[in-house]
This record gives structure tokens, sequence and C-alpha cells, in this order.
């Protein structure tokens, strides 16, 4: 086991630069200069020249990148990922502040998500072609064509104006720092990710039970006498988790930069909200970081959902 | 695209079970595998549903917004915040804040929407053909170096990628963004046209062609295209879902297309801003896009058990 999530990790360099060149390109072909944002009528050509060759515009295009890419992998430096345009603080600074807050909104949404949609699908699974399955697949189809971002301003529209039960947007009331505060404030966007993903989930969950329902043994535990609940909680459900958690780790990623959307609607003043931020403002090398970011989280994530399947089934043997 | 090579396959296989017609002998013709295709597609009551909804919603898109020109842009302030009303033909959504008629405005933005959409999925299947029929049929040096171009295209955090080129290279510019989404999105394709071809290039009849001297060119094109499109054809339909909703999201954070043009997105901005006045301005562009995204699923789903021919009808 050690010595393939080793293999993998070191399949992932190559991997990795592909993206820091993909995403250096990018950069590069876009119309216009990184230091562009500095000119003004106030600033002297001279000063212009200063700052390129500060940043190394003034060098090749390999040369860039490779000093770029040099730079960035040395993460225990402060000034490794470069310092902000727009605050001149280091990125990776920057960056770190803003995990906790995507953190603990994603954090629970998935929690609530798992604890929320495992029951669901099984139940869909079990009474198959019921009411309640029919009612759980109908919401779940619709809850999962719904743009999150259209979901977001619906609820805001109906719990925070009309009823008036939460805020608008954001983390925290201006010099209130509790606890209870900050779960206030969590609630719409907490409702929002989660009922997007509860549809996705429990839709799966509902499948792959209905997949492990089938199966041969499920039949020979229910003719040998068991008791229905203990079939269904001992020989199908834990079979059936383990696509299950396969999706935990391919959403790994996106606890970190995939709630961009919800977290513009709210306001959230986590990393996604931090990277669009970076691109509307040419903050470059903190767009860089992003992306860079947000690779290696899919690259762990894929990584976290192999092993977590080796895991949780004996029958897999890397 | 008679797929000959798939088809051809006798419609009384079945002994038609459960059916009770055990020994009648099936007299119908030979059916190739693109009429079994659309006999099983037809039977899928819920693709179906698709099939029409969408039919209908490109028809309005192709249909109104060539009568009513360039009123979608039109604002006059006098008629402004004019409630829905059934009663009114010409403005049976009313006019939002600035006196935009929205009905108009919302086919408007429809069109623009399935545009986007069936665009962007052209790209996407243009480019995952071509990329993974390469791979799969030279193999070798080539398919490895494609498939890692893959991998890392797929490690991208994507949507994050789509925003940034979006923004870098033309904010409201359409064509951008559907550039920026066919460049993310043609790996699914790709992925699947090689495995498709990986398994054809040792089939028989490929092995014949070649016998017969068929060039490269030629094998691919009228030998292996054909019977390697049902993946593909599932996955496009399912990536225009996909793309409308990624459009509507980009000009909804302001990046894509930006008014006076219309988009789903723009106007959910839009009806966001003015959401004390006229609430119920949020509910057309969101149902709209529900609507367009169930549609395409459930062709796409439909597609899928059609496509398999696996399946076999029964009569």
């Amino acid at each position: 086991m050690a010595t393939y999530v080793l293999r993998r990790l070191i399949q992932a360099v190559p991997i990795l630069l592909g993206i820091a060149v993909i995403s250096f390109m990018i950069i590069y072909l876009a119309p216009g200069e990184p230091i562009d944002r500095f000119r003004s009528g106030r600033v002297s050509p001279q000063t212009i020249e200063n700052l390129r060759r500060l940043y190394g515009l003034d060098q090749p295009l390999p040369q860039q990148l490779l000093s770029w890419m040099v730079a960035f992998f040395q993460v225990w430096r402060v000034d490794a990922w470069g310092y902000s345009f727009t605050d001149g603080q280091p990125v990776i600074t920057k960056i770190a502040a803003r995990v906790p807050y995507t953190l603990e909104l994603m954090g629970t949404s998935l929690f609530l998500t798992v604890i929320i949609a495992i029951p669901v699908g099984v139940l869909g699974a079990v009474r198959q072609y019921s009411w309640a399955d029919k009612i759980i697949m109908v919401l779940a189809t619709i809850g999962y064509a719904m743009p999150t971002f259209w979901l977001g301003l619906v609820l805001k529209f109906v719990f925070a104006i009309k009823l008036d039960l939460f805020p608008l947007f954001g983390r925290h009331t201006y010099g209130d720092d509790s606890i209870g505060d900050l779960v206030w404030h969590l609630v719409l966007p907490v409702m929002t990710l989660t009922i997007v993903s509860v549809a996705g989930w429990s839709r799966y969950m509902r499948s792959s039970m209905l997949e492990v329902l089938h199966q041969d043994y499920v039949r020979t535990a229910r003719a040998k006498g068991l008791p229905g609940s203990r079939v269904l909680f001992k020989h199908a459900l834990r079979n059936a988790l383990i696509p299950i958690v396969t999706l935990l780790g391919l959403t790994i990623p996106s606890l970190l930069v995939g709630a961009a959307v919800t977290e513009a609607v709210f306001a959230w003043p986590g990393l996604g909200g931090m990277g669009v931020t970076a691109v509307i403002e040419r903050d470059y090398p903190a767009v860089l970081a992003f992306v860079m970011v947000g690779g290696a989280m899919v690259i762990l994530g894929n990584l976290l959902a192999d092993v977590l399947y080796a895991f949780v089934d004996p029958r897999i043997k890397y | 695209m008679e797929g000959t090579q798939l088809g051809q396959i006798p419609a009384k296989a079945t002994t038609g079970a459960g059916q009770g017609a055990v020994d009648e002998v099936d007299l119908t013709p030979v059916r190739t595998y693109w009429q079994l295709a659309r006999q099983r597609f037809m039977q899928h009551s819920l693709a179906v549903v698709g099939l029409i909804v969408m039919a209908i919603l490109v028809t309005l898109a192709l249909v109104v917004p060539t009568i009513t020109g360039s009123l979608y842009a039109k604002t006059s302030l006098s008629l402004a915040n004019h409630p829905p009303s059934l009663l009114n033909p010409f403005a049976p959504l009313g006019y939002d804040s600035i006196g935009m008629n929205v009905f108009i405005r919302l086919v408007k933005a429809l069109q623009t929407s399935l545009f986007v959409g069936f665009s962007a999925v052209s790209i996407i299947v243009v480019v995952g053909i071509t990329v993974g029929a390469i791979a799969g049929y030279v193999g070798g040096a080539v398919d490895n170096l494609l498939m890692r171009l893959v991998d890392v295209v797929l490690s991208l955090p994507s949507f994050f990628l789509i925003v940034m080129m979006v923004a870098l290279f033309g904010t409201g510019n359409a064509i951008v963004v559907i550039v920026a989404i066919g460049i993310v999105g043609w790996t699914t394709a790709a992925r699947l046209v090689r495995a498709e071809f990986l398994s054809l290039r040792e089939t028989d009849f490929v092995q014949a062609a070649r016998a017969l001297g068929a060039g490269d060119r030629r094998i691919i094109v009228r030998h292996m295209l054909p019977a390697a499109m049902a993946p593909v054809v599932v996955a496009a339909t399912l990536g225009i879902a996909d793309s409308v909703v990624v459009e509507a999201t980009l000009s909804f954070l302001s990046f894509g297309i930006s008014p006076p043009e219309a988009s789903l997105g723009n106007m959910l901005t839009n009806a966001q801003e003015f959401f004390y006045r006229q609430p119920i301005l949020i509910l057309y562009p969101g149902l709209t896009l529900i609507l367009v995204v169930l549609a395409a699923s459930f062709m796409g789903d439909g597609l899928r058990d059609a496509l398999d021919p696996r399946q076999r009808v029964r009569k």
C-alpha cells in the first residue's frame, strides 16, 4: 500500500507540471501585461521598465516559467507563491487564511449530506417503486437539475427577505464573534450546498443499494432466516457504501475550491470567492497559485478515493 | 449512417418472456441498429417527454426572437415593474425594473443558452473524437502522450479555469465562453472514443476493411467511427445540460454574456438587484434552466438505454 501511494504521488508530479505549464500559458497568452495595472499618467516609462525587470517580465518565456516553477514548489518559504498584486501580502498567507472559512462551510455541508443522503437512498432502494421512493426520486431529480446559485437566490428570498430568519450574506455580524452568530450565518449557504449534493448523493446511494440488494448473497442471507434489518445493515449496506466512499474522495477538491459560486452568492469570505476576485483583479500570482492548489486537490482527492476504496473493500489489492 | 456493422440483429430473437406469445414466429423485416435504437428510445417515456420539451424550447428559441427582433433589449421606463398578466399576450410575464419585456427577454436568453450549450458540445465532440480516435487508432507513444494530456486537463479545477479564460480573454463574449467550455470539457469524449477504438481495432470487420486495402482515413471515418458513436452521443446530450448551467453561472457572476445581451444568468443577476421590488423575476430564468437541464438529461438517459445493443426490444 505504501509503495502504491508513493508511486501515485510520483506520477502526480508530471501532471502538476502540466497544470503549471497550461495555466502559465493561458496567462501569458492573455491580452495585456501583468504590470498594466501599474500604468498611469504619473508613472514614468523608466519605472515601468524597472517593474518589468523586477518581475522578470523582460526574460524569455521558458525562463519565466522555470523560475516561477522553481520558486513555487518551495512551499516552506513564505514568498514561494509570490506577493499579491492587490495588497502586497504573500499569496501563501492569503490562501492559508481563507482555508478555514471554506472548510467550515464545506465541511458542515458534506457532513449533513452524508447523514441525510445515505438513509434517504437506502429508504428509496428498500421500498423501491413505493410512494416514498417516487417522491424521493422526483425531488432528487429536480434538486439535481437546479443550478446551485439559483437555489441560493431562492433560499435567500424565502428565508432572509420574506421570513427574515437568517442574514442575507456574510460570515458574521460586525463585532460579534460568537459561535451562535457564525452558525446563524452558516445556515443558508450550507442549506444551498447540502440540498444540491443530497440530490446527487441519494440517487447514487439508491442505485448502489439496489444493485447490492439483488445480489445472491443477500438472497442467501434472507433465505437462511436472518432478520430483515440484519440483512439490510450488516450484509447489504456495508457493500453499498463502497462506491460512496469513492464519491467522498472525489468531493475533496470541491471542498476547497468548488464552492466559488455559493460563496459569491452569500459573500462568504472563502477560497472560491478569493479565486474569483483574483481573476477579476488580474492578480496573477494569486490566480496561478489558486489553479495549482485546485489541481493538487484533484490529484490528492483521486488518490484518497483509491486508497479509501482499498480500505473498505478488502478484495481490492494494490 | 446505416450502422451495418452492428445492425442486422434479427428482431425475433426474443421469446417474448412474460408476454405469452412464445411460439409465435416474428415475420417483421430485419431492422438495423439505428431503427432498433429509435424504437427503444420511443419506449422510454421520460426520454420522449425530454425530447418533446427540448423540441418546444428549441422552436421557441428559434422563432420568437426572429419575430421580436431587438425588442429584447428595449427599455421603456413607463412600463417598468408592470406585473405579469396572462391577459396581455404581448407581455405575459410583465416588465422588469428597467421596463424590459420579461417574456421576450427570457426567450432571447433561452436562445443564447441553447446556442452556447449546443456549440460548446459541438467543440467537445469534435475535439474529443479527434483526440480519442487518434489515440486509440495509432496507439503506442502517441496514445500515451495524448492520454497524459487528458490526465492533466482532468486535474485542472475546471470551473475556475473557465472563469479564468473568460475573464482574461474577453468577458461578455459568447464565443469565448463556448471555446472555454470546449477546451475544458473534451476529455470525457476523448476517453470514450479511445476505449471504443482500442477494442474495435481488433475486430474482424476492421481487419477485413484493411485487408481489402482501405486506407487509415477510410477505416477510421467509414468503419470505426459509426460503431464508436453511441457513448459519445449519450455524453454529448448530457453535456448540453452541463454547458448551459456553466454559461448561466458565468453570466450570473458577470463573466459571461453581459447586458444588453440576454442570458439566463445575467437575468438572474438583474433580478437579484431588484429583489425587493419584483422577487418573481428570479423564478422564470431558474425554471427555464431547470427545464433545459431536465430535458437534456432525460434524453441522455433514454439514449443510453436505446443505444446499448445488449438490450433487445420487447415487442
